[in-house]
């Protein structure tokens, strides 16, 4: 909740949706054949409207549903062709929502897990954790050599933002945890890799290159937002939103969808 | 070179790469981006509601189908039983006439037709009294004499202020509304009445289980419930309730009003563009006070392209000059929750000097339509979805365009092929959907054509003289190749066990002098004009009704000015209206006219000798027989009495049928061999009855033909 009592993810994602909506339908507008999608609904129409006025001739509805198929296939052809303008640009602004409104950051005194991922075990009795002021370790590492990983089990004294530094050998790589409350941009891996490998999972720089370390995971929990009386995981909101607001403003615009 | 193609193999390769890596995120999606926004949603969402929809439908229609079949079986246990034929396919060409259809077979110009003359059968198809479409078309479906139907003319006349109303069909406002202040709120919907009586013989087909599809026969509106599908043809209203009013856009100025028909209305010049209007119906809002809707719309010219863009709405479109639009969609709103849809074509004129658009009648519109044109509703809008909004105006081939010059031969030819295209697809369709059972289809394109372009197969005709012989266009000629086409193309789609047949109501003559009834019955002392005049305006505006005996309106009917009958009338009923028939008839039988010699009127015919039912009381006294070359004039039709009796006809509206009917027979083509050598067109419904094994009503006037054996229809078809 905000300051004023308003519930400040859910307004975000109703704002988000909206203006989402109101895009996707314009662009959708501008880059579809808006003539040759009413035909092919149209289309859709008359075999779906055939299957009841001519119900009684098997033959004739046979042929309705083959019809029904094929124009079904017709129309997501047509309509898919506006997704791929708005693919690339909807998918980075999801990533990037998805930041902040995906979880929540840890909260004081809760314990949660850290773990590095090694490239090998070889080097699992190298491995030590540096821990700021604020954090503490509530169990002594664990070695999981099925996954290649170590894991700490931590819990935060007090809000903040920390840096956590995984030692190996001589190297350190540091890991940001969030804890606190708001809504802070969470990351919960930092990895190696190159920008496309790590753009879909990761929000901080790449590791830097070297032998040991592939990544370092902290598990944020999942947010619930508050919307119409249940708790919705903000994707599924802004699913229906989105869709809601794109039929909404397609018949204040007069595009077909 | 090498590298060059190199080089784009490798970034097409990229691009491929690309776009799979695109579908591999679609496909493989991960909680972050899962989502592609509503664009996706859209579309997946739309299919999967329709496929959702068809799949529960198809769940419930698998589960219900044997219950379906089991009832159907049981109410219409063995509906072929008696059946001597599966399926029948029943063309009709409005007006398509028996001695032009000779003639072109002759020339070669009709193979098609010419193969089912010579293998199956070709007669002339005896009409009604009068030869008038509607009254034909209601004898064919029903098999009665127009005493039986109720169809007598286009128009009937009101007993209490002899003034025309249409004769098959009324339409009134709802029943109930609700007045506050200036507005008045319709409380449900119009009442619309239909006034043709009969029963139409696919509903007896419909009720033993034989399926029909039945398009645009005329005097099908309003539509009436039957096992089967039908498109109602002539008679539909267009929006605003009349029979086709077009409307011509002008930003010349002129005093003159089209006489009927149409509206001018005039284009305002903006800055950049031009503005004009399209006048609507009533608004049902402000019923009474004449309030019509209207949709406006911009013309922006563009002279060095010579053409325009036209801004109807949310519909923007650019016509070249002398071209039509698709059909745009027009709403009239007359307020909140008010509103009347509808469907019009425009054609951009002339930009410069003037700028000139006509737009054809506001039809209903058939994907959303606000009055019924089809049982059930769902197949006007049904056809709309599979072929696009089409024509419904029942004559939407605009004669009166051409008649008042405001279309040209071609951009009237192009509208009434353009509308004949979309009928052929609905009929391929219905051949489809109707695999036993009964298609029927009429074209009025037959009719049309002919009405307009009689004048170029006359020597001498009035309408065209001054056009020489080598510039007259072969309009008919082309016409009669073309349905001979059509026929064609639906010969190669039935097989044996179809009857294939093709009927005209009436044939077709010359329309070169025009006699004005009303002016011979006031100059021969049976119609009265008030003190001083000499002439009568529209619908008898200055008779003196309480000195007229006798008087005409429509197109062959005349009417006494019976005592007790009419609301002024004079003549008592019985042996003085006898008399007086009697009287009328000698006069009028033979009437020569002196320009040309030739005889005007070549029968008159007693209503009580051809007619016989409940209904006849409702028809004219008197049906006068034209002579080939001669019809009511345009004055004498619409109640008007002139000083001229005969003259000559100048409008394109050049050939014409409301004549002596025995002058203008239909056809009656057939693969099947027909014994009957004078057939007419009331046997057709006891006919099609008996052929399917239907009881025949005693009440039928027709008889039914003795039908043979069937020709190899499909095999003898020829490509066109």
């Amino acid at each position: 909740m905000g300051s004023l009592g308003v519930n400040v993810p859910s307004c975000i994602v109703i704002g988000i949706s909206l203006v989402i909506g109101l895009v996707m339908v314009i662009v959708f507008g501008y880059t579809s054949d808006q003539k040759a999608i009413h035909v092919a609904k149209d289309r859709l129409k008359a075999q779906l409207l055939a299957l009841r006025l001519f119900q009684d001739q098997i033959r004739v509805v046979l042929r309705s549903y083959a019809r029904i198929v094929l124009a079904t296939g017709h129309y997501l052809r047509l309509a898919f062709k506006p997704l791929l303008f708005v693919i690339v640009p909807i998918t980075f602004l999801i990533m990037q929502v998805d930041r902040y409104l995906g979880s929540v950051p840890l909260t004081t005194g809760q314990s949660f897990l850290l773990a590095a991922r090694m490239k090998s075990t070889d080097s699992f009795n190298q491995v030590s954790l540096l821990l700021p002021d604020g954090l503490r370790s509530s169990a002594p590492a664990v070695h999981v050599p099925a996954e290649n990983a170590v894991v700490w089990r931590l819990a935060a004294d007090k809000d903040g933002k920390y840096d956590i530094k995984v030692q190996v050998a001589d190297q350190f790589f540091v890991k940001r945890i969030v804890v606190g409350s708001g809504l802070p941009r969470l990351s919960s891996v930092r990895m190696q890799g190159k920008f496309w490998e790590r753009i879909f999972l990761s929000a901080e720089p790449a590791l830097p290159d070297n032998n040991f370390v592939q990544a370092i995971e902290v598990q944020y929990p999942a947010r619930k937002i508050a919307f119409a009386g249940t708790e919705w995981n903000w994707i599924w909101l802004f699913f229906v939103l989105s869709l809601a607001a794109g039929f909404l403003f397609k018949s204040i615009l007069g595009i077909e969808i | 070179m090498k590298s060059l193609d190199k080089s784009s193999w490798i970034e097409r390769r990229r691009l491929s790469i690309f776009m799979a890596l695109l579908g591999l995120i679609l496909l493989c999606p991960l909680p972050g981006h899962a989502y592609a926004g509503p664009g996706a949603g859209f579309a997946v969402l739309s299919s999967f509601w329709t496929l959702f929809v068809a799949f529960l439908y198809s769940i419930y229609a698998f589960f219900v189908w044997p219950f379906r079949q089991i009832f159907r079986f049981l109410r219409h246990r063995n509906a072929y039983g008696k059946a001597q034929i599966k399926r029948a396919v029943i063309l009709g060409f409005d007006g398509m006439d028996p001695e032009l259809t000779e003639r072109f077979i002759a020339e070669g110009r009709l193979p098609n037709l010419s193969k089912l003359r010579e293998q199956g059968t070709f007669r002339k198809l005896r009409t009604t009294y009068p030869a008038i479409s509607p009254v034909a078309w209601s004898t064919f479906m029903t098999g009665v004499n127009p005493g039986k139907h109720n169809i007598y003319d286009f128009l009937a006349r009101d007993l209490a202020n002899y003034l025309p109303y249409l004769s098959s069909a009324e339409i009134k406002g709802p029943k109930h509304s609700w007045k506050i202040g200036k507005y008045t709120i319709p409380l449900g919907s119009a009442r619309i009445k239909g006034m043709r009586r009969g029963i139409p013989f696919w509903h007896f087909l419909g009720e033993a289980g034989i399926f029909c599809s039945v398009l645009r026969v005329p005097v099908t509106f309003p539509p009436e419930k039957f096992p089967g599908v039908l498109l109602s043809g002539m008679c539909v209203p267009d929006l605003k309730g009349s029979q086709g009013t077009f409307c011509f856009c002008t930003s010349r100025t002129s005093g003159d009003k089209f006489r009927e028909g149409g509206v001018r209305i005039p284009i305002q010049r903006k800055a950049s563009h031009c503005t004009s209007y399209i006048p609507g119906p009533e608004n049902p809002l402000a019923a009474g006070s004449g309030d019509e809707m209207r949709v406006d719309f911009e013309i922006h010219p563009d002279s060095a392209k010579n053409r325009a863009r036209l801004i109807v709405g949310s519909e923007s479109l650019i016509l070249k000059v002398g071209e039509y639009s698709e059909w745009i969609p027009i709403k009239f709103k007359a307020g909140v929750g008010f509103s009347a849809h509808g469907v019009c074509r425009f054609y951009l004129k002339e930009i410069t000097p003037e700028v000139e658009v006509y737009v054809t009648p506001v039809n209903i519109d058939p994907g959303r339509p606000d009055l019924p044109i089809s049982h059930p509703v769902t197949y006007s809008i049904y056809l709309a979805k599979l072929f696009g909004p089409y024509a419904t105006l029942g004559l939407a081939e605009d004669t009166w365009a051409l008649n008042e010059k405001v279309l040209d031969d071609q951009a009237f030819l192009a509208q009434c092929y353009s509308n004949h295209e979309d009928r052929e697809r609905m009929l391929f369709d219905a051949l489809e959907k109707t695999q036993q059972g009964l298609c029927t289809c009429v074209f009025d394109t037959t009719d049309r054509v002919q009405h307009m372009f009689w004048r170029y197969l006359e020597e001498d005709h009035p309408a065209a003289r001054g056009v020489a012989r080598d510039q007259r266009p072969t309009v008919i000629q082309d016409l009669y190749a073309r349905m001979d086409a059509l026929i064609g193309r639906v010969m190669k789609q039935i097989d044996d066990e179809t009857l294939l047949m093709i009927v005209s109501d009436h044939g077709f003559k010359s329309f070169a002098r025009c006699v004005n009834l009303n002016a011979w019955l006031h100059q021969n002392g049976y119609l009265a004009l008030k003190a001083g005049k000499t002439e009568s305006g529209d619908w008898f505006d200055d008779v003196d009704w309480s000195r007229t005996r006798a008087y005409t309106m429509g197109l062959n009917g005349l009417y006494l000015n019976v005592k007790g009958r009419e609301r002024e009338g004079i003549v008592e009923p019985g042996i003085e209206a006898d008399s007086l028939k009697d009287e009328l008839r000698r006069k009028l039988d033979g009437l020569v006219d002196p320009a040309s010699g030739r005889v005007g009127i070549t029968g008159v015919f007693d209503c009580d000798s051809v007619y016989a039912g409940p209904y006849v009381d409702n028809a004219p006294d008197l049906i006068v027989g034209y002579g080939d070359g001669f019809r009511a004039s345009w004055d004498s039709v619409m109640g008007k009495v002139t000083s001229q009796i005969f003259e000559d006809n100048l409008k394109a509206w050049s050939g014409d049928h409301c004549i002596d009917p025995r002058l203008v027979p239909g056809v009656l083509f057939c693969n099947h061999k027909i014994g009957e050598e004078k057939p007419a067109i009331v046997d057709v419904a006891p006919t099609l009855l008996k052929l399917f094994g239907i009881p025949l009503p005693g009440y039928l006037d027709g008889k039914p033909w003795t039908v043979g054996a069937p020709i190899n229809t499909s095999a003898v078809a020829s490509e066109i």
